[in-house]
Parts: structure tokens; C-alpha cells; sequence
């Protein structure tokens, strides 16, 4: 193992200049969208442009950190953030729907940006001793767990979207960690069988014999497993139950996701008139500051979750790809380090974040492009947000982190 | 971690796994873009122009209606329209509105409603015609309440004569029409309605023109589309040339004051109406403006019926104008000539009833039985003819069927026949006896007065005239050249010998010792015909049918006064006016001359 002294070999600028890439996009896109509106949302460029700044410095300086620092910092980390996480719950701030923000003055923060962090640190920790196994059914409650807690209270907060976050990293993480993968289905079938059962009932019989044969495949965990079928198999006959207890707006998304068209002055608005905005941004795009979908605002808070939708429009086939490549990069260079990894704890931790950055890739861009319902999460790094852009790249300068003690294979 | 355990999966196979998702998902949505932004950008393209560019439509300037001498009958003028925008109207403020605009209680609330099935950023009007004091308490209260807008729309005035039923009303389009015609007209449009508004809609309403601009996702203005290139511009109507004269029809309808009835003018040779009036009349000005709850009310309880085309709509039984049209069946058929004597003891009797006539006239033939309008004359005369006869040659005047005038308001009227009767009682359920009255153009016959004055025209041109029409064609853009409309021709096939004898009578009616010898003037020679129908549900109706001069007719006459009396007494002093009124203008005019001569020969 040697470790080179050069900058160039310790630095990942395949991770640093995507993310530049990105964090420019996400800056002409907010100043496209934002600055001829009036009212506080005109300031929205330069608060960010601001976070920006700040943002490439820290994440400077958490790359400078060592893995031992990561480690140590976990779980004060993880207790801060459960109590931030409860403080939002008791004097949160709701914005859109969600309580779950606290109000520092001029600066709203969201403590679940934090918890992410957090909970991907201290599961990681606690899962990189050797003497734990995710096959010894105390340890699997355990981590379950810590993984648990924080996505109860978000839900609470009624932040769905961020919840789903949780839950997809922390599955990430079991399955690198070797929790064995027909468990990891039967663990989420309850979350796919309700997905399956939004497009009728023959999705949902397909999956249902989907998880009947990993059943017979998984002996060793027959007990748990048949608790957990039978759960599913009430899950989708109820499902319409369920459905039903969902809040209104969710419904409302999830039926217009399937049919955007009934409904095109209400809830299928935002879908129809992204997908009009992307679509006709054409192979160079209508050019900055030019998009009138953008400009004259068909998409509304396009600054927010719809932001790909001012880069589609405003800059094309190019541009959006563009963004899809940075993802790209970013991603399986982090993919990377599942191999090149110093150790057990940077390789959780790196797939953590990259199972979190990965699903807020795939499910923005993909309901962005009318490929997937709208759920509220923003595109990282390029949505307006300045604690979400600041949280980010601090995930990505651990990861920068990391690569400085990668072993070279 | 067992490497026994058959589910372990190793370190580089889980890498690969994670890293081929990112690449599949990448690729998925490249091409996801690809198929939006590059494969189906036109149509994408299209929606997002069709989002933000909005075309506001302009009016544009309807058709004039001219007189036969190119004189204004119907003009445009500029009215203020007072209009709310749905989408920005609050409606908790619509008393305000009301309050000072003169409007009746819930009357904002009332439009709303009705309008709620189109788009709320579709202006609805709620009061037209308001007057400028209405307009400054807009522009001073404009930002108290939003969504409150005018306009400046043109309106109909009508600055010389009334003309009420031919020249007919504008109103807001109905859903049905709408949905028919969407492609023309948007809701809150006005169409024409009645009368030859409606007939020549598609000539006189002219062409939408539109203004693009950009509009934001809440339809505000943003700015022009390209500048105001691709804008169009509306295009006017085509003003229509009416043959009526506007001094003949001023006189006509003077005499018809605080009378009811009718009166049509026709230029034989060309079909043209030269005069149409039907009284009561009513103030077409306050149709073209909102149309006044309590002026609708004070029409439709008028007992005189103001709204009624008595013109073409009113069917009664012509009287003695008839006779003429017995005479040319009996001449016709050869069943009389002009020297056939038939006896009038004063009273001819059929079965055991007696017809009485108006004097004893002796020994008449065909010429002087019109002239004094014998009855005994014609009663012996219908039983020589035959009813069917008698029932074909008034189809060939025109009556029993409509006369295709260009207003749609008309009416058939009925003229019996073998198989009417054989319907109407039975086989057996009627007799001759029937046949008696409709000599004398009594009974179960109805006319309509246009139905006469069509008569009337035939005659006075010898079998040859034209559909009537009051609209003769438009004006070419820009230059005073007629284009003309075509109607078809009438031909009777009747022999000018017919004719001459005919006339003769309805000669000697004016100028002898016939029955309306008051009227006669001794510059222009009149030629016609009184009657005097029974009514059985009040006094007589009074007729007059004739045309002038009687040598070379220029104008046919029919008028009818409803429940006066004589025909002599009250409707042939009226034709004398109207006649007086035409040739005294046209006097020292060399018509033949003329290019409007000329342009309608074309």
C-alpha cells in the first residue's frame, strides 16, 4: 500500500469537478428562475451563492479530516441529531407540508439534512465491528434500529420523501455489510407492494409470488420471513385501506403519476408543465434566462424540487445530460471506494451516501422526465437549499476523505 | 459472513451490481431525454408557445347597411361595455359594483354564474352601453377592484328610419351556435339574430383580427409576441346595399303611425323592396345596447305585438285585393273573355244563402267588375274556374308558400284546395259553397302582406319578377361598386293579353269610377286595387294593392292596416303617400342612366 504525496492522486477531481459542474447548473438555474420575482424569493441566488462559497470550503476541510475523526465524531453525532430531530417536532418550522424546519433567523435549517449524516456515521460504526453480524438476529434488531429511529421521527414531521431517503440507505448499507439480499427483498417488499399495487392488481400477484419463492429460498429465516409475506400479502389486499390513510396531496400525486392528463389544471399541472418545459428545451435549449416556461413560471417553486426542469428548458438536451453525467461519475466513483475502501467503517459509510445521493438522483430526475411519481425530494447539489447544498458536501468531502487512505488495487 | 452461505454475495460483485444501476439508470434517462427533448421537442415546443402566447381577438367593424343611393340606414357607433374578468373578481365586492353602475342586486353574481363553464379569463360583459360617468368611477376605482375592465364596442345606431323587422338585432351568441361555429366566433360574441342581421351574418360580420402577447402562468401580460408581427389585423365587414329608399320608407312608416300593419314596396323588374314596414315598430337602438329589462317587458306586453313581422308573419284573408287573381284564372283558362257579361242583381244565391254585394252592377264584364269590385262577379266566377284551377294560379303569385324573402321570420299562409278541404272535413264534409267566399278572397285563404305585394310586382310587370329581396348585394372594399347578390327569376307563363285586360280594371280602380278614385293623382297614374277582409274577431281589415306608374310600373304597393276598415279609406291613402314620396324624388332622375342601373344588370 502507498500512499502518494501528490494532490492530483489524493484529490478525486472526478468527484470534485461533477460536483462544481452541478453546483453551477444549480446557480444559473436558481438565478433563472428567482431573480426576476418579487418578494423574498429574489434574494434566492445570492443566499445561495453564498451557502456556494462556504460549501467548497467545508467541503475542503472535511476532506483534510481523517477517517479516525469520522469515526470518533459518530455517535455524539447521531444523539445531536435525534435531538435536533425531536426540538423539530416540539418548535419546527413548516414549510410546504413538512415541520421540519428549525428557524435560526434568516436561515431555515433541516435538521433531518444532518441526521442523514449522522445515521449513515454511527450505522456504519456500529456495523464495522467484526463481531457483529447482520445474521445474529440481535444485532439485525439493533441496527435496525438506529436506523429506525430517526425515519420514525421524520415521519412524524410528515417529510415522506425524506423517510424513503432513509430507508433506501439504510438498505444500502445492510447489503454491503452482507445482509443477505433475499432478506433485504422480503425486508422491503412491504414498501414495493405498495408501489406494485398503484398499477393494479397484476403488478402486485407478480411480486407477491416474487417474495413466496425468496421465501422458500430463505429457510434459515422462515419465522420472520412468513411474518413478514403475510404482512405483504395484507398490505395489498388492503391496500385501497392504506391508500386511503395517505394524505390527500400524496394521493392526489400518485393517481396523477399514473394519469397526468385527468386532471391537467389541478395535480397533473406541475407534471404536464415539466415535462413541456424539458421537452421543449430541445438539443442546445432555449438558452439562459430564455426558458419562458421558466420565466413566466408555468412550473411553480422551480428553484425547488422541479429545478432540473429550468436546465432542461434552458439548456437543452446538452445540459441535461450533462447533469445525468456528473450524477454518473460521482456516483460510481464512489462506487469505487466499496473496493479501494481503507477500511469496513469508510466503506458503509461510503455506501450510505452513496445509496442516499443515489435516490435523490433517481427518483428528482425520473419524475422530472415523467419516469416516476412526484415524490418532494430535491435534486442534490442543485436544488435551492443552502443547509441541503451545505450537508452535501460535507458527505462528499468524507468521501474525498476517504479517497485519500484508498488502498490502490 | 459465511463464504459457505449460498446467498453470500462477494465484495466486487455487490460493487458491480451498485455501479451498473447508476450506469443503466443514467442511460435509461439520457434516453428518456433524448425521446422528450430531441425526438418529440415540436410537439413540446408547441405546448410551451401555446402556454405563454396568448391571441387576443379584435372586433371587428360590422357592415353598414346603405340604402339603394348609398345613404346610411344602419350605422356603427362607439359604446363603452362594462366587463369583469372572472378569474381576478372578488365577488364579495360585486354591491359596490352594482351600486354604481345602476345595476340591480345580484345581477354580477347572476352573469358569473351563467359563465361559469367557460374560461374565467373570458371577460363577461355586465353592462353595456354605460355612459362615460360609469367609465371615470372605473379608471378612479380600478385598483379597489380588480378584474372590473371596459371596452369601447361598436353598437348599431339607426339615424333615419326605424326599420325595426327588416333590418332585425344583434345578440350575444348562444352555447349551441357556439359549439357549431367555433372556429368563428368565442363566447360573448354578438351574432345577428333576426331580420337581415342574421340573413347576411357571414357577409357583413367581417373578420377577427388578433393581437399576440405573452402572458405569464397567471395569464398576466408580460409583453408583445415578436414584436406584433405575427399579429393580425381585423378585417371590416362588407357593407350591405339595401334597395330600400330611405325617404320612401321614412314616409311609409310616418303613415303608420299609431296604426297596425304593414307595408312592402317592391321594383317589380328587380324583386328589390323599396319600402318594408311593419307597425308597430320598435327601437332596434335599445336592442343593439343591453337590451333594457323594463323596454323588453313594456314589448312583450305591448297588446299591439311590436315584436310581430306583420309584414311576413300576419296571415288574414286578402279581401277583394284577390279578384284580380280570379280574373286572370278565368282569363287564362279561357273560361271568360274581356267581354263576357255576367249579371250582378246586388246578391248572388247559393243553396239558401244569400251573398250580398255592394250595389247592384248590372251587366259587368271582367274590366268593370274590377273597377267596382263586384262580388256577384267573382262569386259566379270561381264556380267557372274550378277550385283547383283557381288553387294553381295562386301558387304561381306566390301564395301558400313563402316568398323566400332574406329575413327567415315568414310565414306560408294557406290557399285551400280539393285535398286541403278533403283533409280538413272529409271526402264529403264540405261543399261548393265553400268556394263562394275565396272568390271574393274571403274564407279559409290566408295571406301574408309580402305575399301581396310579390302578387302586386308580378302583375304590374306582366308575369315576370324576381325572389323579393331587401338586400340587393355589397360593396367592393373601398370603391362605391355594387357587387350584386342573384336571385332566382319568377315566371308565370300568363299572356300579356291577360294582363292587359287585368290591368285595365285596376286602372279605371284609381282613374275611373272604381273604388278608390280618392287617390288619384294627376301627374303619376296609379293603378290598383281596395279590400276590405272581415274579420270575425274585430273590425275589418283595410287593403291596397298597386303600382305606379300604371303604364310602366316602377313600384309595386301592398298595404295592409289591420282592423280599420275600408281598404279605400285607410290603405290606398297610404300607397298615394308612399308613391307621392318615390317619384317625387326620382322625378328628374333619368334612371335608366344611372350606374346603379348599370351594376345591377351585371
Amino acid at each position: 500500500m502507498k500512499i502518494r504525496e501528490s494532490l492530483n492522486s489524493r484529490f478525486d477531481f472526478y468527484i470534485f469537478i461533477p460536483y462544481l459542474i452541478l453546483v453551477t447548473f444549480s446557480l444559473l438555474a436558481i438565478f433563472s428562475s428567482t431573480t426576476n420575482q418579487t418578494g423574498p424569493v429574489a434574494y434566492n441566488f445570492y443566499k445561495q451563492a453564498v451557502f456556494a462559497i462556504l460549501s467548497v470550503f467545508i467541503l475542503y476541510s472535511v476532506y483534510k479530516q481523517s477517517e479516525g475523526f469520522f469515526e470518533s465524531i459518530s455517535f455524539p453525532l447521531y444523539v445531536f441529531s435525534i435531538i435536533l430531530l425531536i426540538a423539530v417536532l416540539l418548535v419546527g418550522k413548516t414549510i410546504n407540508n413538512s415541520k421540519s424546519w428549525l428557524s435560526f433567523g434568516i436561515i431555515n435549517f433541516q435538521p433531518s439534512e444532518l441526521a442523514k449524516i449522522a445515521t449513515i456515521l454511527y450505522l456504519s460504526k456500529y456495523l464495522s465491528d467484526k463481531t457483529i453480524s447482520l445474521d445474529n438476529l440481535k444485532d439485525l434488531a439493533k441496527s435496525i434500529f438506529i436506523g429506525i429511529l430517526p425515519v420514525v421521527l421524520i415521519l412524524l414531521e410528515n417529510d415522506t420523501g425524506t423517510s424513503f431517503v432513509f430507508i433506501v440507505f439504510i438498505f444500502f448499507i445492510f447489503f454491503m455489510k452482507g445482509l443477505n439480499p433475499l432478506l433485504i427483498i422480503v425486508l422491503s417488499s412491504p414498501f414495493l407492494i405498495i408501489f406494485a399495487s398503484m398499477f393494479g392488481i397484476i403488478p402486485v400477484i407478480i411480486f407477491l409470488i416474487i417474495i413466496l419463492v425468496t421465501l422458500i429460498l430463505l429457510k434459515p429465516y422462515i419465522i420472520i420471513a412468513t411474518y413478514i409475506f403475510l404482512f405483504n400479502v395484507i398490505a395489498s389486499f388492503f391496500f385501497q385501506y392504506i391508500f386511503n390513510i395517505l394524505s390527500a396531496h400524496q394521493k392526489k400525486r400518485v393517481e396523477v403519476f399514473l394519469n397526468p392528463e385527468a386532471d391537467p389544471k389541478g395535480a397533473g399541472y406541475n407534471i404536464i408543465q415539466v415535462k413541456v418545459a424539458i421537452g421543449s428545451g430541445g438539443l442546445f435549449g432555449k438558452g439562459f434566462m430564455n426558458g419562458n416556461q421558466t420565466q413566466l413560471r408555468f412550473v411553480p417553486e422551480q428553484w425547488t424540487d422541479f429545478i432540473y426542469s429550468v436546465i432542461g428548458e434552458e439548456w437543452g438536451f446538452i445540459g441535461s445530460v450533462l447533469v445525468i453525467f456528473s450524477f454518473a461519475l460521482i456516483l460510481t466513483r464512489i462506487s469505487k471506494l466499496f473496493l479501494t475502501a481503507h477500511s469496513e467503517f469508510s466503506r458503509l459509510v461510503s455506501v450510505g451516501i452513496f445509496g442516499y445521493m443515489f435516490f435523490h438522483f433517481f427518483v428528482n430526475i425520473g419524475m422530472c422526465i415523467g419516469l416516476f411519481p412526484v415524490i418532494g425530494i430535491p435534486l442534490p447539489f442543485v436544488s435551492y437549499g443552502g443547509s441541503a447544498l451545505l450537508f452535501n458536501s460535507i458527505a462528499l468531502g468524507i468521501i474525498l476523505s476517504f479517497y485519500k487512505h484508498k488502498v490502490s488495487i | 459472513m459465511k463464504s459457505s452461505d449460498k446467498f453470500y454475495i462477494p465484495l466486487d460483485v455487490k460493487t458491480a451490481i451498485l455501479k451498473y444501476i447508476v450506469i443503466i439508470i443514467s442511460i435509461i434517462y439520457t434516453i428518456q431525454l433524448f425521446y422528450l427533448q430531441i425526438i418529440n421537442n415540436e410537439y413540446f415546443d408547441v405546448k410551451s408557445k401555446q402556454n405563454s402566447i396568448k391571441g387576443i381577438p379584435i372586433q371587428p367593424i360590422r357592415g353598414v347597411f346603405l340604402d339603394r343611393n348609398l345613404e346610411v340606414l344602419v350605422d356603427n357607433k362607439n359604446t363603452y361595455t362594462v366587463k369583469i374578468i372572472p378569474a381576478y373578481f372578488d365577488t364579495s365586492k360585486a354591491k359596490y359594483i352594482e351600486a354604481a353602475l345602476n345595476l340591480e342586486n345580484g345581477t354580477i353574481v347572476k352573469y358569473l354564474r351563467t359563465s361559469q363553464s367557460y374560461s374565467p379569463y373570458i371577460p363577461i360583459r355586465i353592462k353595456k352601453d354605460a355612459p362615460f360617468k360609469n367609465i371615470a368611477w372605473i379608471e378612479e376605482n380600478k385598483e379597489f377592484f380588480p378584474g372590473l375592465t371596459y371596452s369601447v364596442e361598436l353598437q348599431r345606431s339607426y339615424p333615419v328610419v326605424s326599420g325595426s323587422h327588416m333590418f332585425g338585432y344583434l345578440k350575444e351568441i348562444s352555447k349551441k351556435q357556439l359549439e357549431e361555429k367555433k372556429d368563428i366566433y368565442t363566447m360573448g360574441d354578438l351574432i345577428g339574430y333576426c331580420g337581415i342581421e342574421k340573413t347576411y351574418e357571414d357577409y357583413i360580420r367581417g373578420e377577427k383580427g388578433y393581437q399576440y402577447i405573452i402572458v405569464d402562468s397567471r395569464q398576466r401580460q408580460i409583453g408583445r409576441y415578436n414584436d406584433g408581427k405575427n399579429d393580425k389585423k381585423p378585417q371590416k365587414g362588407y357593407d350591405l346595399v339595401l334597395g330600400i329608399d330611405k325617404d320612401v320608407q321614412k314616409v311609409a312608416e310616418e303613415k303608420f303611425k299609431g296604426l297596425r300593419g304593414a307595408l312592402v314596396a317592391i321594383e317589380p323588374q328587380t324583386g328589390e323592396l323599396i319600402a318594408f314596414v311593419s307597425s308597430p315598430e320598435y327601437d332596434l337602438s335599445k336592442f343593439s345596447a343591453f337590451t333594457d329589462k323594463a323596454y323588453w317587458d313594456s314589448l312583450i306586453s305591448d297588446p299591439n305585438v311590436p315584436l310581430f313581422n306583420r309584414a311576413t308573419m300576419s296571415i288574414n284573408p286578402p279581401g277583394s285585393t284577390y279578384k284580380i287573381l280570379a280574373a286572370i284564372a278565368a282569363l287564362e283558362e279561357g273560361v271568360i273573355d274581356e267581354n263576357t257579361i255576367i249579371s250582378c242583381p246586388g246578391s248572388f244565391v247559393y243553396g239558401n244563402r244569400s251573398f250580398k254585394c255592394h250595389g247592384a252592377h248590372g251587366n259587368v264584364n271582367v274590366i268593370h267588375a274590377i273597377e267596382h269590385s263586384c262580388n256577384v262577379f267573382f262569386y259566379k266566377l270561381i264556380f267557372k274556374i274550378g277550385l283547383d284551377k283557381w288553387a294553381e294560379y295562386a301558387r304561381k303569385f306566390g301564395f301558400g308558400q313563402k316568398t323566400n324573402i332574406d329575413i327567415t321570420e315568414e310565414v306560408k299562409g294557406l290557399v285551400p284546395d280539393t285535398k286541403y278541404y278533403n283533409k280538413r272535413y272529409g271526402k264529403n264534409g264540405w261543399t261548393q259553397g265553400f268556394l263562394v267566399s275565396l272568390g271574393i278572397g274571403q274564407g279559409e285563404l290566408s295571406v301574408t302582406p309580402m305575399q301581396l305585394a310579390l302578387y302586386t310586382a308580378i302583375i304590374a310587370n306582366n308575369g315576370v319578377s324576381y325572389q323579393p329581396h331587401i338586400v340587393k348585394g355589397y360593396l367592393k372594399p373601398g370603391t362605391k361598386e355594387i357587387v350584386p347578390f342573384t336571385f332566382p327569376k319568377i315566371q308565370t307563363n300568363i299572356s300579356q293579353r291577360t294582363f292587359d285586360i287585368v290591368k285595365q280594371g285596376m286602372y279605371l280602380v284609381v282613374n275611373g269610377h272604381g273604388t278608390a278614385t280618392s287617390i288619384k293623382m294627376p301627374d303619376i297614374p296609379i293603378a290598383g286595387k281596395t279590400g276590405t277582409a272581415q274579420n270575425p274577431h274585430g273590425k275589418d281589415h283595410a287593403y291596397f294593392i298597386g303600382y305606379a306608374p300604371a303604364d310602366n310600373p316602377k313600384l309595386a304597393i301592398a298595404c295592409f292596416v289591420e282592423n280599420a276598415g275600408f281598404g279605400a279609406t285607410w290603405a290606398a291613402p297610404i300607397v298615394k303617400e308612399v308613391v307621392h314620396a318615390y317619384f317625387n324624388k326620382h322625378k328628374n332622375v333619368n334612371y335608366k342612366d344611372t350606374s346603379l342601373v348599370k351594376s345591377r344588370k351585371n
